[in-house]
């Protein structure tokens, strides 16, 4: 998996490439790096996983300790693009009313401004 | 470079920053341009009313401010109609157009002249005067009224000394009715000014209409009446003006009673209340501008509002023991000079946190008509003491007067303590904390697990089928969870790659998830029994030696043993599997010693807090231990050994263990002052307080803390790092207002935080404000300037 970094005016992409799998991480991870970008003082964070094959529960729990870290300094988080499959488990299991979860980049960072 | 217009020092010394000079002097330009005029015209009042009527009659003079609320409700309506520029500016045209009409109606000597312009003179500073603090509302946040009131206020108090030195220059003795002239064209040039800055704070915030949003479509008298009735604050507010208004009535009879009797004065009465007036101000305006807003800054609101009654508390005294010239001089001094210094600062700082809509339809009714009506309750309660035997002796109007102020000086306390919590109420709270939003409105554990079935799925029936017992026994198989499985298991093609078939045999099992729920209690009662117990622990051992290279196998170990009893010798096992090689085998055998809860798994489970794959976990899994944990997860924080995520994870840990051990756990490791954790150990700290009020956290440790914490943030440039400062300060007392205002601060708008920081002015004690205001504003500044 690689994650790389983008800005856009005020708001802090990460673009996750690859599987999200807890065998597969190296010492940083989706929440260090979303943590770095709050300690620089960032607030708007938007994971992208368009390029994302396969997650598992230990990438959901990047996602979720991600989005806490975010909220609890007055921060948004959003996703974009994640699978269906994922996106019918976080329906299931009611975080679609905790997270705001778009299909397209520009729509999630049209709603940082709303 | 930024725009000053004043010099650099002499800024400084008034309160004004870099980019508001330009604004400042405007304001302060406009105001000067209200009081100069008014000082002229009040002292051609006062003496075209003496000569023509004389002092025994000024009581009704006093009770014609009743009528000034027609002219309110006009006002009001006005107000309603059109914006804001056209309003204030308009309106100094029309005094000034009215002044010329007045001197023409003088010269025609026309009964009750004098009479209808007292009213006159009395709606002029009405109007004019609230009409000002208006715009001071609008423009400014509670910090910068704070700051600039001295400055500002003290255009208004030149203005009166300037108007009053031209009248004793102009003022010819019999023909005071020609300085109306004057009046006017300080009206007209008053009326340019303040185009001058509707235009900058047009320019400054393009768009942006200068009246809130939220004013009324339509704030007639009633409806102004109507909102201070039903608001306990604006109540206070309105009780405040009708006593000053009360006692200013008595002091000014008291003190015009005396003069009138002093013959060098009565020779050119304009002539004499004319310089009387500037010197008086010239006194006001030096302590408004070098000490309003310093005491203000210092001592605050609420000692604030204090001075002008204790001031004329003493006065009066003096007037009741020595009516003398000196006395009545005296006390008219100090209910000037207080009144349009401290006082008037003080009462319109007040309105600042009352929200716009109420506001302005507050200020309509108690600065436009109370202000005024308040003098002529004064003139009837003066009418009804002079109805008394000795009602005309100055000593008993100035024990009336003593029993108002100590009145006055009662509600001062109710209303210092009201303005703290109106304050508060412009807090909202910003936002919940995202854990227990998380877990209130939606499920993420379950989330987890699905996805783990589902992997499972991929790899072992028997692993799979471990998943389903597992949710079933949890009540978590819920139907729609039930439907997105046998979607998911459908989406996966033909029945012979379902998880749960011999892949070479026949469908014959449909269903297995409803199968498995229905099961439950069999499987249970097959999980307890001793052979299934002895023949399991035998296979386990033969997994864990020989079963190295089968990472599924164990995976299924993993599983089985977090269903078992905590102390049967299979649960154990567990051990074993958190030292694995293999993350998912890791993975599965955290959550099971979750559920175990075996004080032997305790240092395993602390040592995965450091490994990223799993580190989550194994503090989801510390939880589940409780209190039970608390000195352990305390000697980790302590312990150098340990790495500074590995101690964070414990401070997490901590902050969700209910209990004083928690708490003193935490504050162990605050005491020690290590930057790497500080902030992860005050944000456990403030999680612990916000659910349990009644644990108690040592004041000494958490001020020590705070010290800390200012020094760190004097290399910050956010306001968003200040957010730990007030977590700590909310440790020690209040502490939903410091989160909310902490949450204001860091997160909000500059309006919010200057709220937040006014809130902070109001409730820190002296020696904690004079170290932590100035840090935090100098973050605002900062942030401001990027």
């Amino acid at each position: 998996m690689t994650i790389t970094k983008r800005q856009k005016n005020d708001v802090v992409i990460f673009d996750v490439d690859g599987e999200i799998k807890r065998s597969d991480i190296t010492d940083i991870t989706l929440h260090d790096l979303v943590k770095s970008a709050l300690e620089e003082g960032r607030r708007f964070i938007l994971l992208n996983f368009e390029k994302v094959g396969f997650i598992d529960s230990f990438g959901v729990g990047e996602i979720l300790a991600s989005y806490i870290s975010t909220h609890n300094l007055g921060g948004k988080l959003k996703l974009a693009r994640i699978s269906k499959k994922l996106f019918l488990i976080f329906q299931v299991t009611m975080l679609t009313k905790v997270l705001d979860i778009f299909e397209d980049e520009d729509a999630a960072l049209q709603s940082f401004r709303d | 470079m930024a725009e000053r217009r004043i010099p650099a020092k002499i800024a400084a010394a008034l309160g004004v920053r870099a980019g508001e000079g330009a604004t400042a002097v405007l304001f302060f330009l406009y105001f000067f341009l209200i009081t100069a005029p008014f000082s002229i015209v009040k002292s051609v009042r006062d003496a075209s009313y003496l000569d023509d009527i004389g002092v025994r009659h000024l009581p009704w003079a006093y009770a014609t401010a009743a009528l000034v609320a027609g002219a309110v409700a006009v006002h009001a309506r006005l107000q309603a109609r059109l914006e804001r520029r056209r309003l204030l500016v308009g309106s100094l045209v029309f005094f000034a157009a009215t002044a010329l009409l007045f001197r023409a109606l003088f010269a025609l000597d026309w009964p009750g002249i004098t009479l209808l312009y007292w009213l006159w003179a009395n709606i002029f500073v009405v109007v004019l005067t609230t009409q000002f603090w208006f715009l001071v509302n609008d423009r400014f946040d509670p910090r910068e009224a704070k700051r600039l009131v001295g400055f500002l206020g003290s255009g208004g108090i030149l203005g009166g000394i300037a108007g009053g030195l031209l009248t004793g220059f102009l003022a010819e003795p019999g023909r005071p009715e020609n300085l109306l002239f004057a009046a006017a064209a300080l009206l007209a040039v008053g009326a340019a000014a303040l185009t001058a800055l509707f235009r900058r704070l047009e320019n400054a915030s393009p768009g942006v209409p200068l009246r809130p949003a939220a004013a009324p479509a339509a704030a007639g008298f009633v409806d102004s009446y109507r909102t201070v009735r039903g608001d306990p604050y604006l109540r206070a507010l309105a009780g405040l003006v009708i006593l000053a208004g009360i006692v200013s009535t008595f002091i000014d009879w008291q003190s015009k009673a005396i003069i009138d009797t002093v013959p060098s004065a009565k020779v050119n009465l304009a002539a004499f209340f004319g310089q009387f007036n500037a010197g008086l101000l010239l006194l006001t305006f030096v302590f408004q501008l070098v000490l309003t807003s310093r005491f203000l800054g210092r001592f605050g609101l609420r000692r604030a509002l204090m001075v002008y009654p204790l001031a004329l508390l003493l006065c009066s005294g003096g007037v009741a023991a020595w009516p003398l010239l000196g006395w009545a001089l005296a006390v008219k001094g100090a209910d000037k000079a207080f009144s349009y210094s401290i006082h008037q600062s003080s009462r319109e700082l007040l309105y600042i946190p009352v929200p716009a809509d109420r506001k302005y339809r507050a200020k309509i009714f108690i600065d436009m008509f109370l202000n005024r009506f308040s003098k002529t309750i004064g003139a009837g309660l003066l009418l009804f003491l002079f109805l008394l035997p000795g009602g005309h002796n100055i000593r008993v109007v100035s024990a009336a007067s003593a029993v108002f102020l100590v009145l006055w000086l009662a509600l001062n306390v109710r209303i210092g303590r009201a303005y703290g919590r109106a304050v508060n109420d412009r807090l909202g709270e910003k936002w919940e904390p995202g854990e227990g939003l998380l877990t209130e409105l939606a499920d993420p554990d379950t989330a987890k697990t699905i996805l783990d079935a589902l992997e499972s799925r991929r790899r072992s029936p028997s692993l799979y089928a471990l998943h389903l017992y597992e949710m079933a026994r949890e009540g978590r198989l819920t139907p729609d969870i039930l439907r997105f499985l046998d979607e998911e298991n459908a989406a996966l093609g033909p029945a012979a790659s379902h998880p749960l078939l011999d892949e070479a045999g026949p469908v014959w099992i449909p269903g297995p998830e409803t199968e498995i729920v229905s099961a439950g209690a069999e499987i249970r009662e097959i999980l307890a029994l001793p052979q299934y117990q002895n023949l399991m622990n035998d296979y386990a051992s033969r997994v864990l030696r020989d079963g190295v290279g089968d990472e599924t196998a164990r995976m299924e170990l993993a599983k089985a043993v977090g269903l078992m009893d905590p102390r049967s010798p299979l649960a154990a096992r567990v051990d074993d599997l958190l030292t694995d090689a293999s993350p998912e085998v890791v993975h599965i055998a955290v959550a099971s010693a979750g559920k175990l809860r075996r004080r032997e798994s305790v240092p395993l489970l602390l040592a995965k807090l450091s490994d990223p794959r799993v580190r989550a976990d194994a503090a989801e899994a510390l939880i589940g231990y409780g209190a039970a944990v608390a000195g352990t997860l305390g000697d980790g924080l302590l312990d150098p050994a340990e790495s500074p995520d590995a101690r964070r994870r414990m401070a997490a840990i901590l902050s969700e263990t209910p209990g004083q051990d928690a708490v003193d756990a935490l504050l162990d490791a605050l005491a020690e002052g290590n930057a790497d954790i500080d902030r992860d150990v005050i944000d456990a700290l403030d999680r612990l307080r916000a659910r349990d009020p009644e644990l108690r956290f040592a004041p000494e440790i958490v001020r020590a803390a705070a010290g800390r914490e200012l020094a760190r943030l004097s290399a910050s440039r956010t306001r968003a790092d200040g957010w730990w400062l007030f977590k700590l300060l909310g440790l020690l007392d209040r502490h939903e207002e410091f989160v909310r205002a902490g949450q204001n601060f860091a997160g909000g708008t500059e309006r919010e935080a200057a709220y937040a920081l006014e809130l902070v002015d109001h409730v820190l004690p002296l020696e904690w404000k004079e170290k932590v205001l100035p840090v935090l504003e100098r973050l605002a500044r900062a942030e401001k300037g990027r």
